[in-house]
């Protein structure tokens, strides 16, 4: 998945930061005056790649915080620019949590954004980019230095103004004070000052045991303004002199508009200022958005199919009924992605083998706010402005560039907040309205917003791949596993998102099943490629969203066929892995002991309890789930999750993300799956892709456990341990073993 | 047309079949109110009509003339709005937001209606969608506010 | 009508072997021994008569070429595919003389004598006049782009699929007359008959049919005309003055108001009323519109049939109005999936979102139309080119049979609509031979 955080690395450049707009978004900056100071590619620190080497890299080279990223405003309040998209995961809270804790500021009084592609970013040694659950440990250091070294900067300033040394002052949310005389300067008096000083080196750190923040469930800083509608998400942008546009895509990718057959009438519609033929769609242009939708929707046009330079067309017969059919037949034995013991060999002298095959299907990320771009081109000067829901912004920099034949510096790009992601916005380039809102925006000659109906974002979202895996276990007399072999059958993440070579394994595709933590001697992990039409991307958890179903439901049919309790196996199978033991326990412990059932609850209903561990990005999951049955359909009353992200940055915003982790992998794992027919996706909407209502949400317990590891992130990892928990636990009432998601496609009959 | 929201009457240039929502956010400039589906099936739009939660996004702007609009801009003037959001931010509700305009306002319809819903009353009333899976903390916020 | 169940076992076993001369013999046309050239009509004129006979929206897919054929109809047989009627000489009708395809509209008969399955509406096609046939004779011939696409073979076993049984069919339930105008009535009436009853062959789907699936009645004459038909998984209810479950209810104004902008205060076109009218009832003119509306209005209703006259009654209105919990699990499916666009009143939006109270699809004594919906949802109204704003979702991903039941039961007795409660059994088997309507716009193009 560390691939995923590897775009093009450098963003420096040596053009100015273009604070043209920031006012839009951020608000006014204050006093500062922002001359930047500017920082030669070579000195650009290197990002950090694992959670370790984060939490121990050296400070990069001294930049001036002020002048790339965190302005001091007059009224002492901080705007700071971050390397990550804020889209429900409080992220932007937890680094204003870490950087004020080092500035000495509340951060309540912090106005958090993300940042432009620019020298800034690349000189505080992070990435712009935000996926693999990485936001945090990647910029816990970077932020806490960029802090302290302000706060220096500001004391600095005032020892200065002051006449006094500065090692006779101190500081207090905001204010920089000299105790013996009582005189005190507010951080925003000071900053104009403190820009202008030599930036200092290796400032000390606060020792953890003086955290006032880092720790704390501080509150999230967007609360107020995420109840009451004032949060501005890219669609809700207004650029003066915009238009607005919608597109009708080709039914099947790879497929051109050739001609319009009625676009005189259509142009003759209200609010119409032009229609046009773009790559793969057609495009309207009016001055409401509705308007446009209206239009565009009403525009017939000829379509062509695709030519044979297209990447990957969406042929005309494919459904995804025959796909399951072509990958359960698909030949073995696929690229080896992990090998321990002989698996061959101990399979032949296991007292029992057991096979089973899984699979998982497309899932749309069904996020709630559609994709939207603004596109601004100045010809004149050759400049683009974008304003667009991204986590990726150097990749989208870049290419919007190509596409509009410019340099990259001439690019600005907004990464406004985003309305839910899940995965979806990474660099997928058919999946993102952005190149359709340049290209009307030249064609037009003014600013163009480009906002795609539900029914055109299902029709390109990038799925999560579809996943087949063929499992083969050896236990031993004893009913241990012995050896475990694997075929995972998929096309290759890596391949479609990065243009990896297919020539071997795909770490997506087989993440969760290979380095598990389970103490199987011998093991064979492979991964059968093979290529299918459909654009796919990174959904929550990623290749763990569907491995750890794979892995911890085959793992709960070794139990059985041992005759050992699933809980009592892992708990043999994570002894020589203390921290994994103790999450174990710690989940057992919270759900008021392990019980498998079937049992009776309080309200009569039979009901019987599943556990499942993952391993997702470092951070350590161990979730159980209780279920009953009422008429046929799986009812999940309890979700209990213990979680080891390592440390703690923010307790609530962690329970929350476990909260919302159940929610999406429950929905995943009743309902959802992208279903094409004829080369199309059958569900258009939410009507045709349910998901999770407020009725079928679960009771939700969370326990924390720091174990101390280097610290680890927590927007995905609570997802993967779900569907398995919850099949778990169906198997345990029923019998039924379900291997093919959602279960909605299976009949559970009635009451159990 | 001639449209009353939020207290003011709006003269507005809009197809009479065009939904409210698209008036709102894209007439008027108020955009806390929220596209997600057009279809009536997450409730992000949700706006009172009549004290009554609508989704704007299947109500034609010309259903509403005459009758009196409230979208989430001004839920705070509302005694119930104002403690609705203020449960919200205590109770940490929103993650993306995305959905939240349209939750508060469910909410501040159900709190006008029925004082002490019952949690079924809430299970009724509060059928929007939310990806991030906020419905526990919804409930939990609700709940507080009924019991005063 | 697009997939008519020609279901003809019955009377294959049935009725007695005759001479095989009259099986397949040749009928006679008025047009026998006229060749090609004799005629001249407008383009528009022969486009008109196809749009009045809706012959795209069975003869054409959504992804062929006009006219070309290979719509797939199920049939309690097996599955029969709609032929090719473009003038392709090798797989279409281009060899066709007038009288030959006059035979084939009116009569059911091919060139060689084999007949059509009455999925084609001859029955009512013979009402055609002289004018109209060679009018649409001359517009296959000479405006419809010529497409080379052989026919496909129905899937009917042998000895279902013998084609010469057909003709006692024919002989037995259809008259084979030409519109004959009723002197007693105005021109704008009789113009209606005769779209009804000819080109519009709105019987096919709106009046009963009987054991042998023939229509029980072709014309006004009979009571049985029009008074409503479960064909294809939808109701299609009454047309004549029945006030529940007909037209009784609606002025002139509202039926052409429905026709030509498919929706009105009352309804919103849904089912196969909406490819009927996406394809041919808003390109028809006012004058014909106001026609067959004049001549719907006169066909008295039955009220033994149709049951006491609906009134709205607003207890249900107040209910789910209170903000309180609905006790009827039916009714809280409602206040959650259905409410937003229909309203707790059950009145819909205007002309654009339809009501529930009173609607005859919730009236009627068969819920087919109502289950279809609810599970499928609606396909896209597209209205002067213009595609709709609003559609019904299709909700058979969301709610379970036992949901969409008590759904429709609490809807069937609502707002003072009074009609038979709805099972979860009706309901499954309606979704299991059901798919759900596409949400994308489709237009069948006619050249």
């Amino acid at each position: 998945m560390d691939r995923l955080l590897h775009p093009a690395d450098s963003d420096a450049g040596d053009q100015p930061i273009s604070l043209s707009r920031r006012g839009l978004l951020g608000g006014s900056i204050g006093a500062l005056t922002l001359a930047v100071g500017l920082r030669p590619v070579a000195a650009v620190a290197q990002a950090a790649a694992t959670p370790l080497a984060a939490a121990s890299a050296p400070a990069g080279p001294p930049f001036n915080p002020f002048t790339a990223l965190l302005q001091i405003r007059s009224d002492s309040t901080a705007f700071l620019q971050v390397p990550v998209i804020e889209g429900g995961q409080g992220i932007f809270t937890g680094l204003a949590q870490v950087c004020g804790e080092e500035l000495d500021l509340d951060p309540a009084h912090f106005v958090v954004q993300c940042a432009e592609p620019g020298p800034g970013i690349a000189a505080l040694g992070t990435r712009l980019s935000t996926g693999g659950s990485s936001s945090m440990w990647r910029n816990f250091m970077p932020m806490r230095r960029m802090g302290a070294t302000s706060r220096a900067m500001l004391m600095q300033a005032a020892a200065v103004r002051f006449e006094v040394p500065v090692d006779s002052l101190s500081t207090s949310d905001g204010k920089v004070i000299h105790a013996a005389s009582g005189r005190h300067a507010d951080y925003g008096d000071l900053a104009g000052e403190a820009a202008e000083l030599p930036v200092p080196v290796d400032v000390p750190l606060r020792s953890a045991d003086s955290f006032r923040w880092i720790g704390k469930s501080v509150p999230r800083i967007d609360m107020q303004d995420k109840s009451t509608g004032k949060v501005v998400y890219s669609i809700d942008l207004t650029i003066d002199g915009m238009l607005q546009a919608a597109v009708q895509h080709a039914s099947r990718l790879g497929m051109q508009p050739v001609r319009l057959l009625n676009e005189a009438a259509v142009r003759q519609m209200p609010g119409v200022h032009s229609v046009h033929l773009l790559s793969g769609c057609v495009a309207v242009v009016a001055d409401r958005w509705w308007r446009a939708h209206r239009a565009v929707q009403s525009l017939r046009a000829e379509w062509k199919e695709a030519t044979g330079d297209t990447p990957r067309p969406m042929p005309a017969d494919f459904s995804t009924e025959q796909l399951r059919q072509d990958m359960l037949a698909a030949p073995g034995p696929g690229f080896l992605a992990e090998a321990a013991g002989d698996a061959a060999a101990a399979m032949g002298r296991a007292a029992k083998t057991l096979e089973a095959v899984y699979d998982a299907p497309f899932l749309a990320h069904a996020q709630l706010e559609p994709p939207s771009a603004i596109a601004s081109w100045d010809a004149a000067r050759g400049r683009l402005e974008l304003w667009m829901s991204n986590q990726a912004s150097l990749l989208f920099r870049d290419a919007a560039a190509k596409f509009a034949g410019i340099a990259p510096e001439n690019v600005t790009l907004h990464s406004p907040m985003v309305g839910g992601f899940f995965g979806r916005y990474f660099f997928y380039d058919e999946s993102n309205p952005y190149l359709q809102a340049i290209a009307l925006a030249k064609a037009v000659g003014r600013p163009v917003k480009v906002i795609w109906s539900r029914e055109e974002e299902f029709l390109r979202d990038a799925l999560r791949p579809a996943v087949l895996v063929r499992f083969k276990a050896g236990l031993d007399a004893q009913g241990m596993p012995l050896a475990l072999e694997s075929e995972s059958v998929s096309d290759g993440l890596y391949a479609r998102m990065y243009g990896a070579a297919y020539d071997k394994f795909d770490p997506t595709v087989v993440e969760g099943i290979a380095k598990k933590v389970y103490a199987i001697p011998n093991r064979r992990i492979a991964h059968v490629m093979h290529r299918y039409p459909p654009m796919i991307g990174a959904w929550r958890s990623v290749g763990h969203s569907f491995n750890d179903f794979f892995m911890e439901s085959f793992t709960d049919e070794m139990a059985d066929a041992g005759g050992i309790d699933p809980f009592e196996l892992r708990r043999r199978m994570v002894a020589r892995s203390p921290r994994h033991a103790t999450l174990l326990e710690a989940v057992g412990d919270l759900s008021g002991g392990w019980r498998r059932g079937p049992f009776t609850a309080e309200d009569g209903s039979r009901r019987a309890r599943g556990v499942a561990m993952a391993s997702p990005f470092g951070t350590e999951m161990a979730t159980i789930a209780e279920v009953s049955i009422a008429e046929g359909q799986v009812k999940v009353h309890h979700v209990w999750v213990a979680v080891d992200p390592g440390r703690a940055i923010n307790p609530a915003i962690i329970e929350a993300q476990m909260n919302s982790a159940v929610a999406l992998g429950l929905s995943s794992a009743l309902f959802e799956e992208v279903v094409y027919e004829r080369g199309m996706p059958r569900a258009r909407n939410y009507d045709g892709y349910p998901i999770l209502t407020p009725d079928r949400m679960p009771e939700v317990h969370v326990r924390i456990v720091e174990s101390g590891a280097p610290m680890t992130g927590v927007g995905e990892p609570g997802v993967p341990g779900v569907p398995p928990a919850v099949i778990n636990a169906v198997a345990a009432l029923t019998g039924q073993r379900v291997r093919r998601l959602p279960l909605a496609r299976a009949s559970l009959g009635g009451s159990v | 047309m001639e449209i009353t929201v939020n207290g003011a009457v709006r003269i507005v240039d809009a197809e009479p079949d065009t939904p409210l929502l698209w008036v709102l956010r894209d007439n008027l400039g108020l955009t806390g109110t929220k596209y997600g589906c057009g279809l009536a099936q997450c409730g992000a739009c949700t706006v009172l009509v009549q004290g009554l939660p609508v989704r704007s996004c299947v109500t034609p702007v010309e259903s509403v003339a005459g009758l009196p609009v409230t979208t989430i801009e001004t839920v705070e003037q509302d005694d119930v709005g104002r403690r609705i959001v203020e449960a919200w931010v205590a109770h940490q509700v929103p993650q993306c937001g995305y959905c939240q305009s349209g939750q508060v306002m469910a909410a501040t319809a159900l709190l006008k209606q029925v004082a002490a819903p019952s949690d079924s009353d809430i299970a009724a009333a509060m059928t929007n969608l939310c990806r991030c899976g906020t419905y526990n903390a919804i409930a939990a916020a609700i709940r507080n506010v009924a019991q005063g | 009508m697009k997939r008519l169940l020609a279901s003809l076992a019955i009377p294959v076993i049935a009725v007695l072997a005759v001479g095989a001369w009259f099986t397949t013999r040749i009928p006679a046309s008025p047009f026998d021994g006229q060749g090609k050239s004799s005629l001249s009509t407008t383009l528009e004129r022969g486009e008109y008569v196809a749009r009045l006979g809706d012959c795209v929206a069975c003869h054409s897919t959504e992804r062929g070429a006009p006219f070309s054929g290979g719509l797939a109809m199920g049939t309690p047989l097996g599955t029969i595919f709609t032929t090719n009627i473009t003038p392709d000489k090798a797989t279409g009708i281009g060899s066709y003389t007038l009288a030959q395809f006059d035979n084939a509209v009116r009569r059911g008969v091919g060139p060689d004598g084999r007949r059509l399955y009455p999925a084609m509406p001859y029955p009512s096609y013979a009402r055609l006049s002289d004018d109209d046939v060679k009018a649409l004779y001359d517009y296959f011939m000479n405006h419809v782009q010529p497409v080379q696409q052989a026919n496909q073979a129905s899937t009917i076993p042998w000895p279902m699929n013998m084609r010469w049984p057909l003709a006692l069919w024919s002989a037995a339930f259809t008259d084979g007359r030409v519109y004959r105008p009723d002197p007693s009535r105005d021109a704008s009436w009789n113009r209606g008959a005769y779209l009804v009853e000819g080109p519009g062959h709105c019987g096919s789907c709106h009046t009963p049919r009987g054991l042998a699936m023939q229509e029980e009645a072709l014309d006004g004459s009979a009571k049985a005309y029009l008074s409503g038909a479960l064909l294809d998984g939808w109701y299609a209810p009454s047309l004549r003055n029945d006030h529940n479950t007909g037209l009784g209810r609606w002025s002139e104004e509202d039926i052409v108001a429905y026709l030509k902008q498919g929706r009105n205060r009352h309804g919103v076109v849904f089912g196969s009323m909406m490819e009927a009218f996406n394809n041919s009832t808003q390109f028809m003119t006012d004058d014909d519109l106001q026609g067959i509306a004049r001549y719907l209005k006169s066909l008295p209703g039955d009220p033994d049939r149709d049951g006491p006259p609906w009134q709205p009654d607003s207890a249900t209105t107040q209910m789910l109005s209170s903000g309180a919990a609905p006790a009827m699990p039916g009714a809280a499916t409602y206040l959650a999936r259905c409410a937003s666009c229909h309203g707790r009143d059950g009145m819909g939006r205007g002309a654009w979102i339809p009501p529930l109270a009173g609607a005859t699809s919730l009236l009627a004594p068969d819920a087919s139309s109502a289950i279809n919906i609810t599970l499928n949802g609606g396909g896209r109204v597209v209205a002067g080119g213009v595609s709709d704003a609003y559609r019904m979702p299709a909700l058979r991903s969301q709610l379970s049979d036992g949901q969409i039941a008590e759904l429709l039961t609490f809807l069937r007795g609502a707002w003072g609509n009074k009609a038979a409660a709805v099972t979860a059994a009706e309901v499954g088997t309606l979704r299991q031979h059901t798919n759900p309507a596409s949400s994308e716009v489709i237009v069948l193009q006619m050249r």
